[in-house]
């Protein structure tokens, strides 16, 4: 019996963490419509919508001959006709298959399937609008995941982020395990200053190293003759950004080591690049890959620095960029907006679904101590 | 792997634990420069990237709009009296009190039932799945959760449709005044919850099974066992979890960004402060003394956390 | 390792590069409405092969594929390779890229305010006597327009620095004939007939009004529309203009009394579609849609000449919706005041490139190719008004070039902490509640305090 209390009560937590998650996933397979007439729960049963339709002009122009019986369909895909109107206050006044009669003269009867027939001698009925209930069967498309990776440019985008997100993983990490290791393992002057100045550095708010980071970076690339934005420069600030808590994480992870084995190794005669990649690095490896999926995470979810540093330009715009830029210029196309976040939510996740073990790992191996 | 550490742990054990002497044998085999250029690159990337920016916004901050003429303290004296910065202030003061303690409590208790679970495991990884997921992600996630519709309209946000469904009006939540800022941070406590209940879960399996056997002896119900045996054992993990969550907390900027921009009085010191340096012309001296009452609320934080490795011991 | 990454990275880049084909939507030489003839002699005289121009502007989604495939024409005729970027938070953007100094060498700003600020600070190129002189003869109302322009440079030296491109009509209401028709209603002539107008949909159960001054970063500034709107329609023209530099105080009774008038609209539950608590939290491009809702969610919407950008697909301007003159009151003697915005071009990196895009805006062709698209206004009067798109724009255009007293936004006239921040935050506490005289006095204290 409490057994299945606490069974009840993970499943709770689960479905709160889960459920939004899962709102935007169906979100990003509907249409534009029926997101904003229904919750995205209610995805899978049909849809009750009202809406206007507009007859065809009668003319020459048209084809539409004066006097002929005008039909057509109000609908375009499928579903059912629950009710139709000649007037946008009351919409669904009548029943399907029912005559009305507009107050300029004329008829018109919409039939349960979308059949609509006009009869008017007066020729005031053409270009009228008529109103319609319908019930619409559920619309599932990936038609959104299309427009998003190729009109929106998020395709481009998911290349961009992954241009920025890897080698800004990859070379903090790097420099990240020399630096630690001394810090670790080696002795000098001023080493336990240097341990605290580290965390120190975790704190600073990086916002406000932007203007000074890229008046340095314009005045360099004159200097040198480079850009000034530019992937490489993007990489090494969020190596800047990165390196404290890649540091802290595995001088940690290092110094939990058993010191007599180091001195062992030394006894033998080893030097201290041997011992570094030879013994400490190998011990290390879950923790460096615990930060690295971190850091993944990180850089690829980042939006500000790359915008500063990379632009918003076409070509350089990573996924979170562009996923705010949809915000923005499609604030109403909801559709959009969910297959945009999906998209850029997917890579960070299989990541995470991939490698969770040694993220697990790294963030134990940052504090444990 | 597990091989090399063996044959590292023999070794070890076959080596006579050093003497004074042989420390120094070793530090004089080891040349003075050695740990340096191990350090260099690390050292030179925080200089540039951390350091420097940290003192020229000291220096932006005796400087007027533009960066160009000395201005002394006008710069503090408005953050001094402007209601905004005090806003803001609030807010984050607010946020401090709420999200860390929250996200260690949930985190905590979530670690605790998935411990006892057959699916635990599964269920960690989905608790953990938001910390995945960016915030400007994470705001289009949760827009279809705090979507309002006028009352009669069918509701398409969640929270929404649910009270509705129980009889209650439809609320703009993220306009709420003082409310709304708690939704915000509901948004940050659904992605660093998973974080608390990771680190968490891995102190309570550490924990001695004998004192919860004899605490039970005693006729201790699990309630009691938990918070007087299992807490205080893991007291030094739940500090870490906490300081952790709060340095995430001082530097959150983009959700406020995504969700409200900062009006409805949800502003927050990092989102100020890149309003006041860059929207509208900008002015840099305001931002930088934000910034550098941001890097002031740090302080205690980085005090405590240095204290507490100080009190463990570094030297090696 | 690195040189790998860094040869991934570029192979990623080639693969993914856009096609350099260019697509010109109009055939040259084929439609008269364009002057061809212009576009020739501009083409003759500005041959820049090879060189770059980079352009920041505001446009994003469909905007900036209407604006992309103008720019196309100034590719084809100059060989310059033009890219242009934007991004949500442009306003932040360019700030932080002119004060790093790497700034784009075009900057398009809706904002006066925000290019005196730079201008200022010497981070534009002043244009030239010969452009001032050009806007002055060229644009209707020019004198207005150069003034509007212009700014002291760090030298204490007033020039023109920025050039006009694209304007948008403010004062305009969007309602659905159709839905008129059926309700017996008529368009309004006066404020006191839109008024009499309002308490009658919603006495017959309604709700007269869509407004949603959600805007994501800008959330607030529709409203600051309607205030300036109603201090023009309560207040002489000279009112105005003091209360932008603040010569006038901002919680002065007539502003005050101004943004009450405001609040006769937008914080009667009866009035606004899903009550007075909708309006801050609605999106301003999602309020249009309730205009077309079946029924009706609302009738009337105040709103600029670009939100037919963001009507639902298929809506036909003129037929499924059309727009009204926001009247003045009949019983003040101010006339008929137009209220506008409109984006402005800066140079911010000199280069014959740049210099050649501003000589490219005034060729009558710039805007003609705009205007044959969509959601494009000009008060340049040597574009052929017969390019315009459809009858409805035409008719925007004519109020534009036919207005007596034309008044640009006065928030993108204030500085910038107060026209796009306090002014907004404040506008979003008023709709919440909060006494018109008590927000009007906290953005006078912001004013005060940042000077």
């Amino acid at each position: 019996m409490r057994g299945r209390a606490v069974d009840l009560a993970v499943a709770l937590f689960v479905l709160i963490c889960t459920l939004p998650v899962v709102g935007l996933f169906v979100t990003s397979f509907r249409d534009k419509d029926q997101i904003a007439a229904s919750g995205w729960w209610t995805a899978f049963s049909p849809v009750e919508e009202t809406r206007a339709f507009r007859l065809p002009d009668r003319g020459e122009e048209t084809g539409v001959l004066l006097g002929a019986t005008l039909t057509g369909s109000v609908l375009a895909g499928d579903g059912r006709v629950t009710g139709f109107g000649i007037t946008p206050r009351a919409p669904v006044a009548f029943a399907p298959g029912e005559v009305a009669r507009f107050s300029g003269g004329g008829t018109v009867t919409v039939s349960a399937d979308g059949a609509f027939s006009v009869s008017d001698r007066s020729g005031h009925a053409g270009g009228r609008r008529i109103y319609y209930g319908a019930r619409l069967s559920p619309r599932l498309t990936l038609g959104n995941y299309v427009t998003v990776l190729g009109a929106e440019g998020l395709g481009r985008s998911f290349l961009n982020s992954a241009a920025v997100a890897i080698p800004s993983t990859v070379i903090p990490a790097v420099i990240a395990c020399f630096a630690a290791y001394a810090l670790a393992w080696m002795r000098f002057p001023g080493r336990a200053l240097l341990v605290s100045a580290v965390v120190v550095l975790m704190a600073v708010p990086l916002q406000m190293a932007l203007i000074p980071l890229l008046t340095l970076y314009n005045s360099a690339g004159q200097a040198f003759g480079f850009e000034a934005k530019s992937y490489v420069g993007l990489w090494l600030a969020h190596t800047g950004f990165g390196l404290p808590l890649a540091i802290f994480i595995l001088r940690n992870a290092m110094s939990a080591l058993p010191g007599a084995m180091i001195e062992a190794a030394r006894m033998d005669g080893a030097g201290d690049f041997v011992i570094f990649s030879r013994v400490v690095l190998p011990l290390t490896l879950p923790a460096l890959a615990g930060f690295a999926v971190f850091q993944f995470i990180w850089t690829w979810n980042d939006l500000l620095v790359a915008l500063v540093f990379l632009g918003p330009q076409d070509d350089t715009l990573v996924l979170t960029g562009r996923l705010l830029n949809l915000l923005g210029s499609h604030g109403g196309d909801w559709q959009l907006l969910a297959a945009g976040a999906f998209v850029s939510i997917a890579a960070p996740l299989c990541v995470f679904f991939a490698l969770q073990r040694y993220l697990v790992r790294g963030l134990l191996a940052g504090v444990s101590r | 792997m597990a091989n090399s550490q063996r044959v590292g742990l023999t070794q070890a054990r076959a080596a006579p634990i050093a003497g004074g002497t042989h420390r120094v044998a070793v530090g004089v085999r080891m040349t003075a420069l050695s740990p340096w250029l191990f350090l260099a690159p690390a050292l030179g990337l925080l200089a540039l990237y951390l350091v420097y920016p940290a003192l020229a916004t000291l220096w932006f901050a005796l400087h007027d709009r533009a960066g160009q003429d000395f201005v002394g303290a006008a710069n503090f004296a408005w953050a001094f009296h402007d209601p905004g910065v005090r806003r803001a202030l609030a807010n984050n003061l607010l946020w401090l009190l709420v999200v860390p303690a929250t996200s260690t409590a949930l985190g905590l208790l979530a670690a605790a039932l998935t411990e006892r679970l057959r699916w635990g495991g599964a269920a960690r990884t989905l608790i953990l799945m938001p910390v995945a997921i960016s915030f400007v992600g994470a705001a289009v996630v949760w827009r279809f959760v705090y979507d309002f519709r006028p009352e009669g309209a069918a509701q398409t946000g969640l929270l929404n449709a649910l009270v509705v469904a129980f009889g209650g009006t439809p609320r703009a939540w993220i306009a709420l005044p003082f409310w709304n800022s708690f939704f915000l941070m509901a948004i940050v406590i659904w992605v660093q919850t998973g974080f608390a209940m990771v680190i968490l879960a891995a102190a309570l399996r550490g924990i001695g099974k004998d004192t919860v056997e004899a605490a039970r002896l005693d006729g201790a119900n699990g309630l009691q066992i938990f918070a007087w045996i299992v807490v205080p054992q893991i007291r030094g993990t739940i500090a870490v979890v906490w300081i952790a969550i709060t340095l995430a907390v001082l530097k959150v900027f983009d959700i406020v960004l995504a969700m409200t921009n900062g009006q409805w009085n949800t502003g927050v010191l990092a989102n100020l402060m890149f309003d006041r340096m860059f929207r509208g012309g900008g002015h840099l001296g305001q931002g930088a003394v934000i910034a550098l009452v941001l890097i002031g609320l740090v302080a205690p934080v980085v005090f405590w956390t240095l204290c507490r490795a100080r009190g463990q011991g570094q030297g090696r | 390792m690195m040189t790998r990454l860094t040869c991934a990275v570029a192979l990623m880049a080639a693969m993914s590069a856009p096609a350099v084909a260019e697509n010109l939507i109009f055939a040259p030489d084929e439609d008269a409405r364009f002057d061809w003839a212009g576009y020739e002699a501009f083409a003759a005289s500005h041959r820049l092969e090879g060189e770059r121009l980079s352009i920041f502007g505001p446009w994003r989604g469909q905007d900036r594929a209407l604006f992309e495939n103008v720019l196309a024409y100034f590719r084809a005729a100059t060989g310059v390779e033009a890219v242009y970027a934007s991004s949500e938070n442009y306003e932040q953007q360019i700030v932080i890229d002119t004060q790093a100094g790497s700034p784009p060498d075009i900057a398009i700003l809706p904002q006066p305010g925000l290019i005196r600020e730079l201008a200022a600070r010497g981070f534009l190129s002043p244009l030239g006597a010969e452009t001032a002189g050009w806007l002055r003869e060229n644009y209707a109302a020019g004198e207005s327009w150069v003034g509007l322009g212009s700014a002291t440079g760090p030298d204490g030296i007033t020039a023109l620095y920025a050039l006009p491109y694209r304007s948008d009509l403010k004062s305009l209401v969007w309602y659905v004939p159709d839905n008129f028709a059926d309700a017996g209603y008529v368009v309004p002539e006066t404020m006191e007939d839109l008024k009499s107008l309002t308490e009658r949909i919603a006495a017959e159960g309604a709700s007269p009004w869509c407004i949603g001054l959600g805007s994501g970063g800008a959330t607030g500034w529709p409203a600051t529309d309607w205030v300036e709107e109603m201090v023009l329609r309560t207040q002489p023209v000279e009112v105005y203009d003091r209360w932008v530099t603040n010569a006038l105080r901002f919680d002065d009774p007539a502003i005050v009394a101004a943004i009450e008038d405001f609040g006769w609209f937008a914080r009667d539950h009866a009035f606004v579609d899903g009550g007075a608590t909708a309006v801050a939290t609605t999106d301003f491009r999602d309020s249009a849609a309730g205009l077309f809702a079946v029924p009706p969610k609302c009738y009337l919407m105040h709103q600029a000449s670009f939100i037919a950008s963001f009507f639902p697909e298929g809506v036909e301007l003129g037929r499924d919706a059309d727009f009204f003159y926001f009247p003045p009151y009949a019983d003040t003697d101010l006339g008929r005041p137009v209220l506008g915005s409109g984006t402005l071009a800066t140079i911010t990196r000199d280069g014959r490139a740049a210099r050649a895009f501003i000589d490219w805006l005034k060729t009558p062709i710039a805007h003609e190719l705009w205007m044959a698209q969509t959601g494009f206004l000009t008060g340049f009067k040597g574009a052929n008004p017969g390019a315009y798109a459809n009858e409805t724009l035409r008719r925007q255009g004519e109020i534009l070039l036919n207005a007596t007293t034309f008044r640009f936004d006065g928030s993108d006239l204030m500085p910038g902490w107060i026209g796009t921040g306090a002014f907004w935050t404040g506008m979003i506490d008023y709709v919440g509640g909060k006494p018109a005289a008590e927000v009007a006095r906290a953005i006078q204290a912001e004013w005060d305090n940042g000077e």
